[in-house]
């Protein structure tokens, strides 16, 4: 009855229905594009747990009929998991930091003072962002296999390219994390620095105990991008470490190669190892689980991120 | 005066001394290499046991490039359609997302989780094995009469498209970004503007239209760029596993990847440029 009268109403007052179907058109458009968005990711999940049988036979589409984990062993096997997974956590948390901290530095610089030529130089910034890396990777190759040869250091397989790069701010996106910090340090009264600096404190120490201390967010923020960028990355990363340390995303790429490698020592594979969809699968999932972990604790430092990195030119 | 000068004297000296591990880098790892690059690629370069060699062969490299080597212009070709199909796509669909996003409806939050997530998990490996797997397929169009029509008229186009249907998923993967920043301008844009039209009686396609558009021009020309180089980025790209190749080729070498990793930046360059071009204030200023 409710129902009915409510329905009436709503009739009447055509202005509200036409409120309600749009938004009912809304919520259908909004949820599809979901649908869309997380349709790889949905077929991976329901690929990696199916059986052998489950895979050939078409009428399997969505549900696996039982569900099998043999196919997270054999990823976990290839993918040499414990090994490969410190690894990338070293390599990459090596790198995010390292990157953090210049790209703070910078930041700190273009937003507190006021030198010569600072238009142009952030107009480099965005320079280094806008071109592409094969224009100045090649340099850079010869560059390390240089410095290889010239003092006998292993460069080319190892984290150290990568590590001055980041170092000296030409990380993965350091332009995204300058301006990060840039526009938070901007937010930062200046009056503290000065307060500070009255105290007789120098530029260092006003950095490291009034902007570094406030700034707690930032650094998280950058850090947690920093991390994600270089855990994703590969271009650079298969350039210069090769197969030198035991990368997940390195794995991931050559994991066809690899599995036929190790063909028979694989667990559960008789005779002749034949690689199927439902092990990369397993591999795609296992690889990025710590990123989808780390993004469900911290999905609202990622978006703000981005809201305040102040891209878009203000 | 003179304390004016000192305080102008620290403040370069403060800002150069912050700054400078990224300005050595800049200059180290990308203003050199940037134009060693167009040097090197009027050369052939080899690896012997002295070091890096070089021998000038004038436009060799560009001739190859361009005559000789029968994938690269293809590959570029592609990349150029995949670049003018894509981006607009990705910048309209991220707009309209933005501007549903942007209503008081519920599970906002939720849904503007499932389309960031992408940012965090992308990767080249990882969409290498999804495409491959071929789990980013929702449907084909390469059976319909359509899609046969365009195929005879121009094959490379007709592709494009038809990885563009096959392959929607991957290429709303970049709106992920682009969507945050068009929420963010567009709830910086000021509400009494719609008040004022409203009471005008505008309708909300004629404020879309003349209030937000073009209040969010400068967003799409940032969004734009970014897009342009994230496409870049992925294995849509034919050209970035070319220069690879290349580089490692000893036959090739260093000096035709140069060649075509600067014949690929001037591409990238030109969309750029155009993108300015396009979205630039009427007053002639950038920003």
């Amino acid at each position: 009855m409710d129902f009915i009268k409510s329905f009436k109403h709503n009739f009447i007052d055509s202005h509200r229905l036409y409120k309600m179907i749009t938004r009912i058109c809304v919520y259908i458009l909004l949820i599809s594009v979901s649908y869309v968005f997380l349709y790889p990711l949905l077929k991976m999940l329901s690929m990696a747990f199916m059986s052998k049988k489950d895979i050939i036979d078409p009428e399997v589409m969505w549900v696996p009929t039982s569900l099998s984990f043999s196919n997270f062993k054999v990823a976990n096997f290839v993918l040499n998991i414990p090994k490969a997974f410190y690894s990338t956590l070293w390599f990459t948390t090596v790198l995010a930091l390292s990157q953090t901290i210049i790209t703070a530095l910078t930041g700190y610089a273009l937003a507190r003072f006021d030198f010569k030529f600072k238009k142009m130089w952030f107009v480099f910034i965005l320079v280094s962002f806008v071109i592409p890396i094969p224009i100045v990777i090649i340099p850079r190759i010869m560059m390390f296999t240089s410095v290889q040869e010239q003092f006998s250091l292993q460069m080319i397989g190892t984290v150290y390219p990568q590590l001055s790069m980041s170092f000296l701010g030409q990380g993965v996106n350091s332009a995204i994390a300058v301006l990060i910090f840039y526009n938070f340090f901007k937010m930062i009264p200046y009056s503290l620095d000065e307060a500070a600096q009255i105290d007789g404190a120098s530029a260092f120490q006003v950095f490291y105990h009034v902007i570094v201390k406030m700034s707690i967010t930032a650094i998280t923020i950058v850090f947690l991008f920093s991390f994600v960028w270089n855990w994703n990355e590969t271009y650079v990363t298969t350039t210069f470490v090769r197969s030198g340390i035991e990368l997940l995303s390195i794995k991931l790429a050559t994991f066809d190669g690899n599995f036929a490698r190790m063909g028979t020592a694989i667990p559960g594979q008789s005779g002749e190892a034949r690689i199927n969809e439902a092990y990369k699968m397993a591999a795609t999932f296992i690889s990025m689980l710590p990123l989808l972990i780390v993004y469900l604790f911290a999905q609202k430092q990622f978006i703000e991120g981005i809201e305040n990195a102040g891209i878009t030119g203000e | 005066m003179k304390r004016k000068n000192m305080h102008k004297s620290r403040q370069n000296l403060m800002g150069y001394l912050f700054m400078s591990p990224w300005m050595i880098g800049f200059l180290i790892f990308t203003a050199i290499p940037f134009f060693y690059t167009i040097y090197l690629s009027f050369n052939d370069v080899t690896l012997t046991v002295r070091g890096w060699e070089m021998q000038w062969n004038q436009y060799d490299n560009y001739i190859s490039a361009f005559l000789r080597n029968t994938e690269f212009i293809p590959n570029i070709i592609s990349f150029c359609i995949y670049i003018v199909i894509y981006a607009p796509v990705i910048i309209v669909i991220a707009f309209i997302l933005a501007i549903l996003l942007n209503q008081k409806i519920k599970f906002r939050a939720g849904f503007r989780l499932i389309y960031f997530l992408p940012v965090i998990i992308m990767s080249g490996s990882v969409m290498q094995q999804l495409m491959d797997s071929g789990n980013t397929e929702m449907g084909s169009l390469e059976t319909s009469v359509i899609f046969m029509i365009i195929y005879n008229a121009s094959p490379i186009l007709a592709k494009a498209l038809s990885f563009l249907f096959e392959n929607f998923s991957m290429v709303l993967w970049f709106t992920g970004i682009p969507i945050i920043l068009f929420i963010n301008g567009l709830q910086k844009i000021n509400k009494s503007l719609y008040e004022a039209a409203e009471i005008d009686g505008a309708t909300s396609w004629q404020m879309l239209w003349k209030i937000t558009v073009p209040l969010i021009k400068p967003i799409v020309l940032v969004t734009t760029i970014f897009t342009i180089v994230q496409l870049g980025l992925y294995n849509l790209n034919p050209v970035y596993q070319m220069i690879q190749d290349t580089i490692y080729n000893t036959a090739g070498g260093l000096g035709l990847a140069s060649a075509f990793s600067w014949i690929y930046t001037f591409v990238v360059m030109i969309f750029v440029g155009i993108t300015f071009y396009i979205f630039r204030n009427k007053d002639g200023q950038v920003e």
